[in-house]
């Protein structure tokens, strides 16, 4: 739908006439100016459909002025970066912008959902409930993906998002949110005693609705007096500013979230590198909610046709955009404020009539109206509005309260509605965290009552509705702010100018406007646009039960949609206290809950996308591993090279070709991840005796020790080798996911518990690079690495640990091994650590050395039957469990966990215990995780008696091996159990010890 | 002879550009983490003997003498910055003061890395990643204090008004950088938060 352009010839206080923008919607090129949103530049060019309704698909315009727009909500942007349910009131033009209008198909103006309209008799309150019950299948299969496909607001982009996002901390000692008169005044009253202000506010421009309300404020208007406050503001070091920015929510403790919109209104921001959203977290001391209140709609009959907007948006549309709304319209109201309106369009040339639901309207504005030539019906409602894409005409009815029905009416052609219902102050905020509001019957609205927290509300969000009362409160309420946070501050000393208004006559409620005709019948009185709710349904939804009004939410949807009730909540409560007799109090309102307006994943993700969606740990040798193509694993928030497939080869193949190369060859292991710790002072051998199962305090300086850990519980937490560095100082080597919880874990003990003790704990992880050369060759390779010490089998036998030197590199050295061959660690300082591995793999070249990732570590240490901890243990096992008894001292007074070992569940029979297994297939690879079972059945449940631990395809042996815990395992020696698989497949394995390999340990010493 | 040859953290990245605060690696410096008790006179005294400066005991502060500074970590436990060339004499001389002494000296220099950032905005950049206020005017130069940095621990150091380092543990450099790059992107200003402003009395 399409008319005459509606741009008046002068006016409009945001728009640059001289700034021509050239922008789309739905495809059709059109023209605005700088200033303008989508919804002023779009109605100005005689467009009034914007999107069809959620249930309904009934046609829909514009009817608000900013964030509360429930119906224009649009998609922006074009591929990657469209962006759906937008608001067009919000939206700022830009040249090239691309807006589409969102649940509609296959086009705007003829969508074929929109016989839903047709059938509404068959969706009535609470539809969802009734109608897809049965039968049960249909709801997943028929239904829900018609519901999906039908309804649903905007599309979200399939494609990754292209632009960036952050976050940004900010601390305040007064947050002012909202920065119309109220916000500004308090802003300048907290800020003059020096106290760090923020002055948050979701438009553009500040000085809220300054611009569209009457009065003087000393000699100038509202608006000008605005502008003026906000210079001052402006010329304030203490005082940040923030438009575009929407506080969403209010936590515990004054913590805020704030939505800043920093370059969706232009392109080039962007292009300059800017963020496209800014999520602000804010503390602050004290909150000042000066956000202001929203106009509420009238509820009559298809009050929700295009052209029908609230009357402070038609007055937006007049004042800021120049932009008439049609040629001929009624103002509806039961306020005064809404006369202004009526003023403003007269005063513009457009044509305008009142209807007044009041029986006697006559404050000041009334009476303006009246003198300049303003027709007001008085004691009347609109009954019936004509049209369906737009409006035709209107019936105004003769109206007094509690009536029912529609006596008389005259019909009257227009092409717009401004109504007004009065307003409800804005109080999402507010209740976030649980303020209390309370009832005012002069604005037929809540107000904020009690807060638990350090906030208050001034001026409109506050229910005061006129101009001095809210400027005393406002300079009050910073004034009082800033004392709370500096005791010492001092008066603002602002001098409030005189304020003339004009004086205004009481509101009366109307909840709802008779129609004519059948109620109901083709007549839809819609409360919440958004979600299509009438006043029948709300009703309905009373007679059917849902009598709390939180029911009558669930089952209605009402103030459930991407607006949450801003303008539906009041008005919903109005219709449920006529239709139940109760007072709007003793109803009850629905749970306020952020965000006050969506906001974007992508500022809720911030900078944390992509490389930084997940912090990676790298190692020193993390470069070279990607470079040699390593397929990577996460060990922790390590990235540890799992092999390096050569070109062509696939990972099993490169796996068996490292295990070969480290049994028969030598092969080389970034080991930097191993948990390092440094433990020293006069007690730390009996420390770790405490700490240990085994026994520390006896190892020899310059000796290794492998050591078991457990919790207080009897249960394996930890293992690793620990040396003796000097009599009071250990080194001790942990898992590389268990370093972090292993020395808190020592800390904790320190700290808490063994306080007397003189222990010093620090983790030195990250400060060696260290690798593991493992093979028969391994001392052919150390010896061509110029060490100044002896690396003969005798001086550096197997679990001895060595200081020194490979050439220039300075190296902590230990003979220990998880391969089960001749094997060395040597750890060098972390940024040496490259170029030594570098210098070991030149040495090696000759004896083929391989490096050697992850995979095969696992294998070669399985083949040996070295247990991992979080493999063989699942946080249930105990070091007796995995036949480590002899790790366990018999000698020592006590330990962590001893006690637990002596109960007798730990003790007595039937444990699960560690054993071998050998398919009788040799080729066949128990899958990990299999469950043994006592006898196999046709089908489950069988009952269980272990679970495999670890399983692999040993190259070395050929065949496959595995470990698992099977009750009472080591009594099961050379039984053959049966792990029932999927599909019915059993697969047969004996029990055997755990060492595969090298079952004498020669290698090892060799 | 076999060279060794040094590789620091971030030697992989290359300078950072298009930023509105200048980032780099300080890839100099020597770190020596040193544990003992600040009541035990003896042990105050030899590492005062060994590194000219008190060790500093109130939270969150640092002391400097020369080209040494000393970070305060936690009630027992300090970070000795020097030259790198120096870290590991020193550290065998204070090892060797306080033998007989509960203590603990351990070389870490190679443990942490090091960004530093510098700019009338720096510290801006640091709150795109940190809850601290580092506007409150606490935050004095020498102020040093462990905080969460993004999703990683870190430790921040105050050298001067507009002069920040960041230390994270090696294996975190990356990530550190990255981030640091992408919050400091020109054009990502924060145009409002003056720097200037300071906090009630």
């Amino acid at each position: 739908m399409s008319g005459k352009p509606y741009r008046l010839p002068a006016g409009g206080s945001c728009i640059d006439r001289a700034k021509s923008i050239s922008f789309s919607f739905d495809g059709k090129s059109l023209q605005g100016f700088a200033g303008d949103t989508v919804a002023s530049a779009v109605l100005a060019s005689g467009q009034r459909l914007f999107g069809r309704s959620f249930k309904y698909h009934r046609p829909r315009g514009v009817v608000g002025l900013g964030s509360e727009e429930m119906n224009a909500l649009v998609g922006v942007g074009v591929g990657a970066r469209h962006e759906p349910n937008l608001r067009a009131t919000q939206v700022e033009l830009y040249n090239g912008l691309a807006a589409v209008s969102q649940n509609r198909w296959p086009s705007l103006s003829f969508d074929i959902g929109s016989v839903n309209n047709k059938l509404s008799r068959f969706f009535p309150g609470g539809f969802y409930y009734k109608t897809f019950m049965w039968p049960k299948s249909f709801w997943k299969h028929v239904y829900e993906p018609f519901i999906r496909r039908a309804a649903g607001l905007g599309k979200a982009p399939e494609e990754r998002d292209p632009d960036s996002y952050e976050h940004m901390h900010i601390h305040a000692d007064v947050l002012i949110v909202g920065g119309g008169i109220a916000g500004l005044t308090a802003a300048e009253a907290a800020a003059a005693s020096g106290v760090k202000v923020l002055l948050v506010d979701e438009n553009p421009v500040l000085g809220g609705i300054a611009d569209l309300s009457a009065g003087k404020i000393g000699d100038t208007t509202p608006a000008a007096y605005a502008a003026s406050a906000e210079a001052r503001l402006r010329g304030l070091s203490n005082v940040h500013i923030l438009t575009r920015t929407t506080v969403v929510g209010h936590f515990h403790h004054n913590y805020l979230m704030a939505f800043e919109r920093v370059g969706d209104h232009d392109p080039a921001l962007l292009a300059a590198g800017a963020p496209r959203h800014r999520l602000w977290k804010i503390r602050a001391g004290q909150v000042i909610l000066a956000s202001g209140a929203l106009e509420r709609p009238l509820a009559f009959a298809n009050n929700d046709r295009p052209g029908i907007m609230l009357a402070s948006a038609v007055r937006a549309l007049v004042e800021r955009y120049g932009v008439a709304p049609g040629k001929n319209g009624v103002v509806f109201t039961n306020n005064d404020d809404a006369y202004l309106t009526a003023l403003v369009l007269k005063q513009a040339g457009v044509g305008v009539r009142v209807a007044d639901s009041r029986a006697r309207p006559d404050g000041a504005l009334v009476q303006q109206a009246r003198a300049a030539g303003i027709e007001v019906n008085a004691a009347s409602v609109i009954s019936a509005v004509e049209g369906s894409h737009g409006v035709k005409a209107v019936k105004i009815a003769a109206y007094r309260k509690g009536q029912g029905r529609v006596i008389t009416e005259t019909r009257v052609d227009c092409d717009f509605v401004a109504m007004s219902g009065g307003w409800n102050p804005a109080l999402h905020l507010w209740c976030h965290n649980g303020g209390k509001i309370k009832f005012d019957d002069a604005i037929a609205s809540f107000r904020p009552n009690t807060h638990g927290d350090a906030i208050a509300a001034i001026g409109a969000a506050n229910g005061t509705m006129n101009l001095a009362e809210t400027m005393n409160e406002a300079v009050a309420a910073g004034e009082a702010a800033a004392r709370a946070v500096n005791g010492k501050a001092k008066a603002s000393k602002i001098k409030l100018p005189a304020i003339d208004e004009p004086q205004r006559g009481a509101l009366e409620p109307l909840w709802f406007a008779p129609a004519t005709g059948g109620y109901n019948e083709g007549n839809k009185h819609f409360i919440d646009f958004q979600n299509d709710v009438t006043a029948a349904d709300l009703e309905l939804a009373q007679r059917e039960g849902y009598e709390s009004v939180e029911h009558t939410k669930r089952y209605t949807t009402f103030g459930m949609a991407t607006d949450q009730g801003k303008t539906s909540n009041i008005n919903g409560l109005g219709v449920l206290s006529e239709a139940t007799g109760k007072s709007i109090p003793e109803i009850g309102i629905t749970t306020y809950r952020p965000p006050y307006t969506p906001y974007s994943f992508g500022s809720i993700a911030g900078a944390l996308t992509g490389k930084l969606f997940l912090p990676v740990r790298r190692t020193p040798i993390f470069q070279w591993h990607t470079e040699r193509g390593a397929v990577f694993e996460p060990v922790g928030q390590w990235r540890r090279a799992y092999t390096y497939p050569g070109a062509g080869e696939d990972k099993h193949a490169a796996i068996n070709r490292e295990i070969l190369g480290v049994r028969n060859k030598v092969g080389l292991l970034d080991a930097s991840t191993l948990g390092k710790i440094e433990i020293k002072g006069p007690d730390a051998a009996e420390f770790l005796d405490r700490m240990y199962t085994n026994t520390f305090s006896t190892l020899k300086v310059g000796k290794c020790r492998y050591g078991l850990m457990m919790n207080e519980l009897g249960f394996l937490t930890d293992d690793g080798v620990t040396v003796r560095l000097a009599d009071d100082h250990y080194l001790m080597h942990t898992t590389s996911g268990g370093a972090d919880r292993i020395s808190a874990w020592l800390e904790e003990w320190l700290q808490t518990e063994w306080t007397h003790y003189k222990v010093f704990v620090t983790p030195v992880t990250e400060q060696w690079a260290q690798f593991a050369i493992a093979g028969p060759r391994a001392r052919e390779v150390l010896q061509k690495l110029e060490s100044d010490f002896d690396v003969s089998n005798e001086g550096f036998p197997h679990m001895s640990f060595k200081t020194g030197r490979l050439g220039a590199y300075p190296v902590r050295i230990f003979r220990i091994s998880f391969s089960g061959e001749q094997s060395y660690e040597v750890a060098t300082p972390a940024n040496l650590g490259r170029g030594l591995w570098d210098a070991i793999l030149d040495a090696g070249r000759e004896y083929g050395i391989e490096p050697y990732g992850t995979e095969a570590l696992h294998v070669l240490r399985a083949e040996k039957g070295y247990i991992v901890i979080g493999d063989e243990t699942d946080g249930t096992v105990t070091p007796f469990d995995v036949g480590l008894d002899g790790l366990v001292s018999k000698k020592k007074a006590d330990f962590i966990g001893k006690r637990s070992l002596e109960q007798s569940y730990l003790k007595g029979p039937n444990r699960k215990q560690l054993v071998g297994l050998l398919t009788e297939d040799p080729q066949e690879v128990l899958p990990d995780g299999a469950y043994a079972v006592r006898e196999v059945k046709d089908k489950p449940p069988m009952e269980m008696i272990g679970q495999v631990t670890s399983t692999y395809m040993s190259p070395t042996l050929g065949r496959s091996i595995a470990m698992a815990l099977i009750e009472n395992g080591k009594a099961r020696m050379g039984e053959v159990i049966s792990f029932p698989l999927e599909g019915g497949k059993v697969v047969k394995a004996k029990i055997t010890d755990t060492v595969f390999y090298d079952k004498d340990g020669g290698r090892i010493s060799a | 002879m076999l060279e060794s040859k040094f590789e620091s953290p971030l030697a992989h990245r290359q300078s950072a550009a298009e930023t509105y605060v200048d980032i780099r690696e300080v890839s100099e410096r020597g770190m020596i983490d040193l544990r003992g008790q600040p009541g035990d006179k003896k042990f105050m005294a030899a590492v005062k003997d060994i590194l000219a400066v008190d060790l500093p005991k109130a939270p969150r502060t640092s002391a400097t003498w020369g080209d040494i500074r000393v970070l305060w970590l936690s009630t027992d436990q300090w970070l000795v910055t020097c030259p790198r060339h120096r870290a590991e004499a020193l550290t065998q001389e204070l090892t060797a003061a306080l033998q007989g002494i509960h203590s603990l000296a351990v070389n870490v220099s190679d443990m942490r890395a090091v960004i530093r950032l510098e700019g009338e905005r720096a510290r801006e950049v640091v709150m795109k990643g940190s809850t601290l206020d580092l506007f409150d005017g606490s935050y004095v130069p020498g102020t040093v204090r462990r905080m969460r940095f993004a999703e990683i621990a870190a430790l921040l150091s105050i050298l001067e008004d507009a002069v920040i380092e960041i230390y994270v543990f090696r294996s975190y450099a990356d990530y550190a950088w990255e981030f640091l790059i992408k919050a400091a992107r020109k054009g990502s200003e924060v145009a409002l938060l003056a720097p200037e402003a300071k906090g009630a009395a």
